[in-house]
């Protein structure tokens, strides 16, 4: 490496020597640079690989494909379930990471309405819950947790919500149709 | 033949060295606060003035332009007088230049607290500001330049090459990213709207990094670690192939910083593919300071200024090769937004740029004051004090953002996320937050240690006048060696890059099989240059560089060349994407009067550093935070704010997912509806008052940036508001909360509210459809394809 090792210029005292570059150094250099063309051969000259954007759209396409293909949930499927204590304490779970925000600890309501009360605004059947908890109603501040939560989360906190009825919390006001 | 003796103006130089190691206290406590803030929210005290997202643009800019800055200033002073062997041309200029500076730096320091910022991150500055540094750039330019021109050293070392190249390039960087159109004397509008500017931003904030943080300190480098190690530089030949690849290629890298965003995918690979090119042209640096110590490492042993240069330049090396490794958009897919970005950073601020900093002040202080470094023992202390810092700093940020990153994308067999709730995934992550505390603290306090020990080297002490002796030769003398400038114009080495980019410009724009043959002709110039070169070497002929090399504004006008191309290829394409007819073919709405003041309270109170509003193409981000977005939802954004870190949640769509009560709630007391978060309060809000009566100025100066604002709009710009702002109020006081509706919080609530809402359908009307707002339409995937193609009117 030190073969030419002799000064070239000297500044301010500063002596310049004119040493080869390491090979292994040149060999990153020419390398990256190969990468660069092939990289671009790769995914814009030819389309070898999918680019980012159309690995999302097959991604959406399979999510959208997979949420569509899912069971579809009975009013009756879905009473079985909420007397089933597992699912309840799953969808308490669900509940309280998702829910409990804005629907208060103890669904007794904050800045959504009481769950736990006979008022409801959008049904108070467990596919009206399930509906609500999936689609959500975003012009009036409910989410859509569909896409967020998935389909088995969403049954099991439905069936948690659907376990509070008669639970008559003290909390927010009532909203909605009283459903006995 | 004539000698003269020439006194060197030091003064200066510590001067610089002052403001520097002070405003290093006052960045590097700023940065222990906000670190602390983001462990423990109530640091702030509840002030908007000590506000996370206020200060944390004062410590980006203290460290950067005043800590670093000051320091190059420091070390191009000392380093250029003597290596051209002549004082600094004009005494008043360099006077200008500091006081100037630090002018500056106290207008920074007083703006950005008080929330005048332009939001554009490093490029904060209202202004009026960046007035100013403009002109104190040209005077520190002109002082320079003019030095140059009176040397008395024919060569130009490899160290001013640096020079010339930092300071071309931050004017062209510094003026360009700054157009914008001043409301008043502190606010102003980004003169570029979305994706052209977040473009010109990033170009401009990824080379404020190329070219104020690593360039000059690489000039710096070249002269005080040869200087302290008293040892020749390795390799001129390495030194020129490093300098110009860098000159030439970190313009192009700007886009990494936008991977997976609305920028057209061209130019996001243009991006990366550069970055990753980037990594052998700055290993050449670090491979030229560390061979330089062939034969004296065992000095590194005795030596705490060698400590410091070699520390900091394997920390550089650790930072180029993170930095391509980052730019792989597969990696960024991973890091991007997360705290991976932040521990890359420090380790190029506090391991390159902190450590050559203490090597140079070690260095240079005792010289200046003919005496020897108070106490080594206490250097060496500083040393492993700031290392251990640093470490410690970088492995919490790496596990924190890798941990966090995951956590984001983490998916369950049935499709869904693992972690819907964002918070859960910033609790994780907290104990980081302490370690990086403590990491910084650290660093800190052996910064104290150095101040110490430098405090104690002069004390008493008077500082000494340095000066040379030069052979002055008569005006007119001819150069053999500068040959003449039909040697500079015809120079082999500059027309083989000239064939070699045209033949990689066209591989981008042609098919396979002409590409691949461009390709291998591109690499068969190279080599044939470096061949050519060579022979001509052993031949013993004048070399193109030797020649360009004592020419210095032949070489300043090559290096500008070199920043342009990059520049000009990068942002031209930006005007084509402005004049692409919107994708979906619906047509934006601009913000109402209200929704406008409500973005620049946004702007003001720093929403951006700690939420994105930029949805990348990624399943889970579909799933967290609604679709992509798309390069035209943007076009009305002066400025963008799509972000660069993910403190908080992306906020693109937040629009509608939330009643006004919640958004209330929740910037009154964040923990209120998101418990465990660490966003401080933002009550102020609630108090403080908008001044209607600015909203028509506001739409007036929009519309001559071309955003679509109708007359009539502009006259009741101030009805409007109050009849937007009482929908807000009424909404929240029916649910027992009383705002004004001119309040700044229902300013903020009708901005937030309408974010992500614009498909066409004005706020308000209740034409959001539920599958439209959050789930998307059934002809999403023609909205999808969007961030590929561009878009944008």
């Amino acid at each position: 490496m030190s073969s030419d090792d002799k000064t070239l210029r000297k500044y301010d005292d500063i002596l310049e020597e004119d040493n080869h570059m390491p090979r292994w150094w040149l060999v990153i250099l020419f390398g990256s640079i190969v990468f660069g063309f092939g990289y671009w051969l790769a995914y814009h000259t030819t389309d070898t690989f999918p680019s980012p954007p159309e690995v999302y759209q097959a991604d959406v396409a399979a999510l959208k494909k997979q949420r569509a293909t899912a069971n579809p949930t009975s009013e009756e499927a879905l009473t079985t379930l909420a007397a089933s204590s597992e699912a309840i304490a799953e969808g308490q779970k669900v509940y309280a990471g998702t829910c409990a925000a804005c629907h208060g600890a103890n669904a007794e309501g904050l800045v959504g309405p009481n769950l736990t009360d006979k008022f409801w605004i959008h049904g108070a059947s467990g596919t009206a819950i399930l509906k609500a908890v999936a689609e959500g109603f975003p012009d009036k501040g409910m989410p859509a947790w569909g896409p967020v939560i998935g389909d088995t989360k969403a049954r099991n906190v439905t069936a948690y919500v659907l376990s509070l009825k008669g639970k008559n919390l003290p909390g927010k006001e009532p909203q909605g149709d009283p459903v006995e | 033949m004539q000698t003269q003796r020439i006194e060197y103006d030091d003064a200066i130089v510590r001067r610089f060295i002052f403001a520097s190691i002070l405003f290093g206290v006052v960045g590097l406590l700023v940065g222990v606060h906000i670190a602390a803030e983001l462990a423990w929210w109530q640091l702030n005290f509840s002030s908007p003035y000590l506000t996370f997202s206020r200060l944390r643009p004062l410590h980006t800019n203290a460290v950067i332009f005043a800590f670093v800055g000051n320091m190059m200033f420091a070390g191009v002073y000392y380093s250029t007088q003597r290596l051209t062997r002549t004082r600094m041309a004009s005494d008043l200029l360099s006077k200008l230049h500091f006081w100037g500076w630090q002018l500056i730096i106290v207008a920074a320091a007083v703006t950005l607290p008080l929330g005048i910022t332009t939001s554009k991150e490093y490029a904060e500055l209202e202004w009026p500001i960046d007035i100013m540094i403009a002109l104190v750039w040209v005077v520190f330019a002109i002082n320079f330049f003019w030095t140059l021109a009176k040397r008395n050293e024919k060569h130009l070392y490899v160290a001013l090459w640096f020079y010339i190249a930092t300071i071309l390039t931050v004017a062209v960087l510094h003026i360009v990213n700054s157009f914008a159109l001043p409301l008043s004397l502190f606010k102003s509008y980004s003169a570029f709207a979305g994706v052209q500017d977040a473009l010109v931003q990033w170009w401009y904030g990824h080379n404020a990094v190329a070219f104020f943080l690593t360039t000059p300190i690489l000039g710096i480098m070249y002269y005080f670690m040869p200087k302290a190690a008293e040892r020749p530089v390795y390799s001129y030949r390495l030194s020129i192939v490093h300098f110009w690849a860098l000159v030439f290629m970190y313009i192009w890298a700007g886009p990494h910083h936008l991977l997976y965003t609305a920028l057209p995918d061209w130019a996001q690979s243009l991006g990366m593919v550069f970055s990753v090119m980037l990594w052998a042209p700055s290993w050449g640096g670090m491979l030229n300071g560390l061979l330089t110590l062939r034969g004296a490492w065992n000095k590194v042993r005795e030596d705490p200024v060698l400590k410091f240069f070699v520390a900091g330049v394997t920390f550089y090396g650790m930072s180029t090769f993170e930095g391509p490794l980052l730019s792989i958009k597969s990696v960024s897919a991973l890091a991007h937004y997360t705290d991976w970005i932040i521990g890359h950073v420090h380790g190029g601020a506090l391991g390159w740029n902190g450590l050559m900093a203490a090597g140079m002040f070690y260095w240079l202080v005792p010289r200046m004051y003919g005496t020897q470094l108070h106490s080594k023992k206490a250097a060496d202390a500083h040393f492993w004090i700031a290392t251990i810092g640093i470490v410690l700093y970088m492995v919490s940020m790496w596990i924190s953002g890798v941990n966090q990153g995951l956590m984001w994308q983490a998916r369950g067999a049935d499709g869904t996320l693992t972690y819907p709730s964002f918070v859960e995934t910033l609790i994780a992550i907290r104990p980081m937050y302490i370690v990086r505390f403590i990491g910084g603290s650290l660093y800190f306090t052996g910064f104290l240690v150095m101040i110490w020990n430098l405090l104690k080297t002069i004390a008493g002490k008077q500082a000494v006048v340095a000066s040379t002796e030069v052979v002055v030769e008569a005006p007119g003398t001819p150069d053999p060696e500068a040959g003449t400038l039909v040697d500079v114009i015809t120079g082999r080495p500059m027309w083989f890059t000239v064939v070699a980019f045209a033949a990689a410009t066209a591989f981008v724009f042609v098919s396979l099989v002409p590409a691949i043959i461009l390709a291998v002709a591109v690499l068969v110039i190279g080599e044939a240059a470096f061949l050519v070169q060579k022979r001509e070497r052993a031949a013993g002929k004048l070399s193109w560089f030797g020649i360009i090399e004592r020419r210095p504004f032949a070489f300043t006008a090559l290096v500008l060349i070199s920043v342009l191309i990059g520049g000009v290829a990068e942002l031209m394409p930006t005007i084509f994407i402005k004049q692409a007819v919107p994708a979906t073919g619906s047509a934006q709405q601009p913000y109402t009067a209200l929704e406008l003041q409500g973005r620049d309270l946004y702007t003001r109170e720093g929403c951006y550093v700690c939420h994105s509003q930029m949805i990348r193409p990624m399943i889970d981000e579909y799933q967290r935070y609604g679709e992509a977005s798309r390069a035209e939802e943007f076009i009305y954004d002066h400025p963008f704010q799509w972000g660069s870190k993910r403190t908080g949640p992306d906020l693109h769509r937040i629009g509608g997912r939330y009643p006004n009560l919640w958004h209330y709630t929740h910037l009154m007391d964040p923990r209120a509806t998101s418990p465990g978060s660490n966003m401080p309060s933002y009550g102020w809000l609630a108090d403080d008052k908008i001044d209607q009566g600015l909203g028509a100025k506001k739409l007036d100066l929009m519309t001559s940036l071309g955003v679509p604002y109708t007359p009539e709009q502009i006259a009741n710009a101030k009805a409007d508001q109050q009849l937007q702002g009482e929908a807000v109020a009424k909404d929240l006081l029916a649910q027992g909360v009383t705002v004004a509706p001119d309040s700044e919080m229902v300013a903020m609530i009708a901005y937030l509210q309408r974010l992500g809402r614009d498909r066409g359908v004005p706020y308000g009307e209740s034409a959001v459809k539920t599958s439209d707002a959050v789930v998307p339409a059934p002809a999403a995937p023609a909205d999808v394809a969007a961030p590929a193609t561009g878009g944008g009117r």
